[in-house]
């Protein structure tokens, strides 16, 4: 198997993660640990109101009172919440005005990702081509939201978090912790007490958004954590589509990511929710350092027939730990569930979604794709329930895991709660490995065996993908086949 | 922390609740809150039939946890044994059953469950096979609606040896029939089956976990539940292919039919896989009675219930089918047969 070692020695010679650099810029810290005049730093620091900090804290005594679970299918060493930094943002001279005041050091991150934050930048290019516009967190901090005007011409709000505390504080107050409550699950609770920034998004009734929003979370502090709070709100009848990119430096230490994602979809309004998620993996030879993504997303289709769709690409970080969810609550309201998760080297994925019927004639749709190689493990975990007045409820599941390698591990658990006699629920799951039929025709023709795998593999994930977004589908195929590399042989 | 030792030891703390995850769905510890007294001693003589009597003439009674103790087949040895359980009162017991089926012996084993009043009954057996060695499990669990059942099989299988279950229930207040099976691999044949029929406000749990230790082993489950009112029917199944457990070939499926508004089906079929050279699928469906084939009955002259009943027989026939005593299989069609029009 000469061929075989070559691509192997080959592959390693390849930059791996690519993301993996540090920007070296100033930064001011909170101090290690976390208690409540930490939470009141972290209020102040964002000029917060006066109700903000009384919610955070009651999320803080809550959060003490409770246990971290252990029931996933990953194991790491006890995190230590007290040896994190709970806020780190790049040290600003003096609020910046504008795009040409923002840290060169930033705008040169944001370049070296590929991440437009100059709109005119955006616009280069081919006339019609695609915009979207970026709201930039970096570690603590949202440092700069594009496209701004435009969007407040349409009526939409694309700001950071803090600002919408600041400045919409009602809709901020009517909606926050609606969906996931404060004290839902640990990690949520911890996010209530301590998020730093994130996006906030309203839709007014009836309105297209006109571009794709997204917003670009990049860790880089040492030590730290990254606690970000996303907000989306489409009112009656509006329809967003927004992305969310992330990537964070190479180091030993693992960094956690405890992020809380809610969703509000009014009567007749659509939101599409995709995620690449690209943290840094941690080492895949011997599982040093990775991002820990410990995620609560989760949709709430408020209004009849809503619609919420989520996306994701699941390639990075050294455990992952979501599972984006949809509670149908309003009548002919419909959920959808693409996933794409990869796990290579050492890492450790335990994701899925929950779909949960409570209203009449809910529809709801799960792919997930899973692909383990290396000595990684990866688990699809969810739940489908009917409510007894979810007369009319269908879910249609299908989950497919594929085997690269004899040391990794996939595993299926599903659970299914029907609790009335007119939904209908099916669900279907594969586990196999990567066909020798197919990899020997793909290789017959001339293919290498690493791009005879990429094929079978783009073949494997193609439903989910094309229900990206088209710049992000190109972008995630190429991710498959980065964080794949190296897994055959 | 068993239920055998809760039972011996009149501590409920002991009985798992709803806050461990493989009991989710079927909480003891919540539903009793004090430990019953012991089961009182049945005279076996009053008992009258059991339903596999006719079909050997070795029937084995344990009645209220008290009797026979151990199944043994001989090396080459063919035998057909009824293993009856028998509950009366409202007392708790527990019983203990070894099955030895030796190197190429073959054991057709009718077990049987029916019970009356409000007890709590644990049977637990433990089930060994020989190498080539072929066993047979035919199961019906009739037992009381006020009863709290659990029985717990532990089967250890050996290279080319056979084992196939098939189990009919119609539950009880809380009833659990659980079957873990240690799959060696080597071309050995596993097949765990199961029906349940549930009604008013009956509970029944199918659950199963497979272990595939070494390359080479196949399983294959299909497991049929009909609840009506307001009954719940539970199936956790897991199959679990350990590493270099290779080749192994495992199909599960679970398919639910909810015939009331108030009915409730539970499920969680878990495919748990460390190898890569594995062919492993599951199949997972709950709904309601094809409207379509209720309305090409009933446009052919037959009654709605009549309709219901065939669609439902025929629906778990595809189980019954899989029996392969003969005698037994037409005994356990008739048995589910009577439930579905009762």
């Amino acid at each position: 198997m000469a061929a075989v070692k070559q691509t192997v020695e080959h592959v390693q010679a390849l930059e791996r993660y690519k993301h993996g650099f540090v920007t070296d810029i100033d930064q001011e810290y909170a101090p290690k640990g976390l208690n409540a005049d930490i939470v009141r730093f972290i209020s102040a620091k964002k000029d917060e109101p006066e109700w903000m900090l009384q919610w955070r804290l009651e999320a803080f005594e809550r959060w003490l009172a409770l246990e971290e679970p252990d029931w996933a299918k990953v194991s790491f060493p006890r995190i230590d919440y007290q040896d994190l930094h709970y806020y780190a943002a790049p040290k600003a001279k003096e609020g910046p005005k504008s795009l040409d005041e923002v840290d060169p050091d930033l705008l040169e991150t944001y370049k070296k990702l590929g991440i437009p934050l100059k709109e005119q930048e955006v616009l280069a290019g081919v006339q019609g081509a695609p915009r979207y516009a970026v709201d930039a967190v970096f570690d603590s901090v949202s440092v700069v939201t594009t496209f701004k005007k435009e969007l407040a011409q349409a009526g939409v709000i694309f700001c950071s978090m803090s600002e919408a505390i600041r400045e919409h504080g009602d809709l901020v107050r009517q909606y926050l912790g609606s969906v996931v409550p404060v004290s839902d699950n640990y990690f949520a609770c911890l996010n209530s007490a301590v998020f730093s920034d994130g996006s906030f998004v309203y839709v007014p009734p009836g309105v297209r958004c006109p571009m794709e929003l997204s917003t670009y979370f990049r860790i880089n502090a040492e030590n730290s954590g990254q606690f970000e709070r996303t907000l989306i709100i489409a009112d009656k009848g509006a329809y967003v589509s927004y992305l969310e990119g992330c990537t964070a430096p190479m180091r030993d230490e693992n960094q956690l990511h405890a992020a809380v994602v809610e969703l509000v979809a009014l009567d007749d309004a659509e939101i599409k929710y995709s995620t690449v998620q690209n943290w840094y993996p941690g080492d895949p030879e011997t599982g040093k350092g990775g991002i820990y993504n410990f995620v609560t997303k989760r949709a709430d289709c408020r209004g009849d027939r809503s619609k919420v769709s989520w996306t994701q690409v699941e390639t990075g970080s050294s455990i992952t730990w979501k599972y984006p969810s949809c509670v149908l609550r309003g009548e002919g309201s419909s959920g959808e569930f693409y996933s794409i998760a990869i796990t290579n080297g050492r890492q450790q994925a335990d994701t899925g979604t929950k779909m949960i019927h409570l209203g009449a004639n809910t529809r709801s749709r799960i792919i997930s794709k899973g692909i383990s190689a290396g000595r990684s493990s990866n688990t699809y975990r969810g739940l489908v329930s009917a409510h007894p007045k979810a007369k009319g409820a269908r879910n249609f599941t299908q989950c497919d895991s594929l085997l690269i390698g004899k040391t990794c591990a996939a595993h299926t658990v599903p659970y299914i709660e029907a609790r009335n006699g007119q939904s209908v629920f099916e669900h279907e799951a594969t586990t196999t490995r990567l066909s020798e039929d197919q990899l020997f025709y793909a290789m017959q023709r001339g293919l290498s065996q690493e791009e005879a795998v990429q094929l079978l593999v783009n073949g494997f994930v193609k439903d989910v993908l094309q229900e990206l977004p088209m710049e992000f589908a190109v972008e995630a195929q190429k991710l498959v086949a980065i964080s794949l590399e190296g897994s055959v042989g | 922390m068993s239920i055998a030792a809760a039972i011996r030891e009149r501590d409920v703390a002991q009985l798992p609740g709803k806050r461990d995850e493989d009991w989710r769905w079927t909480d003891l510890r919540g539903l009793i809150r004090t430990a019953p007294e012991p089961s009182a001693a049945v005279d076996v003589a009053q008992l009258g039939a059991g339903p596999f009597d006719a079909l050997t003439d070795e029937v084995l009674t344990v009645a209220n946890g008290q009797g026979a103790a151990h199944v043994g087949v001989e090396p080459g040895e063919a035998k057909v044994v009824a293993l009856r359980f028998v509950s009366r009162g409202d007392g708790a017991h527990a019983a203990r059953v070894s099955v030895e089926v030796e190197a190429a012996g073959r054991l057709t084993l009718l077990e049987s469950y029916d019970g009356e009043g409000g007890y709590l009954s644990h049977a637990g057996l433990v089930f060994s096979l020989g190498k080539d060695a072929v066993l047979e499990r035919v199961i019906l669990a009739g037992d009381a609606a006020d009863g709290v059942s659990v029985s717990q099989a532990e089967v250890q299988m050996a290279p080319g040896s056979a084992f196939a279950q098939v189990v009919l229930t119609t539950g009880a207040r809380r009833q659990r029939l659980e079957t873990v099976i240690h799959h060696p691999g080597g071309h050995a044949e596993l097949r765990a089956d199961g029906v349940y029929l549930l009604a008013d406000k009956r509970h029944a749990d199918l659950t199963t976990v497979v272990t595939h230790a070494a390359t080479d082993g196949r399983t294959d489950q299909l497991i049929k539940g009909v609840v009506r009112d307001q009954a719940r029917g539970v199936f956790q199944g897991r199959i679990v292919v350990a590493e270099g457990a290779d080749r192994t070939d495992a199909r599960m499926g679970h398919h639910a039919l909810i015939l009331s508004d108030r009915a409730e089906v539970d499920a969680k079929p878990e495919l748990e896989i460390y190898a890569d050279d594995v062919s492993c699928a599951h199949g997972n469906t709950v709904g309601a009675l094809d409207e379509d084939a209720l309305f090409y009955a009933r446009q052919r002259g037959i009654p709605e219930a009549e309709a219901k009943a065939l669609l439902t027989e025929a629906f778990i026939g595809e189980v019954v089918d899989r029996i392969g005593h003969e005698t037994a299989r037409d005994i356990v069609r008739a048995w589910a047969a009577d439930r579905l029009r009762g």
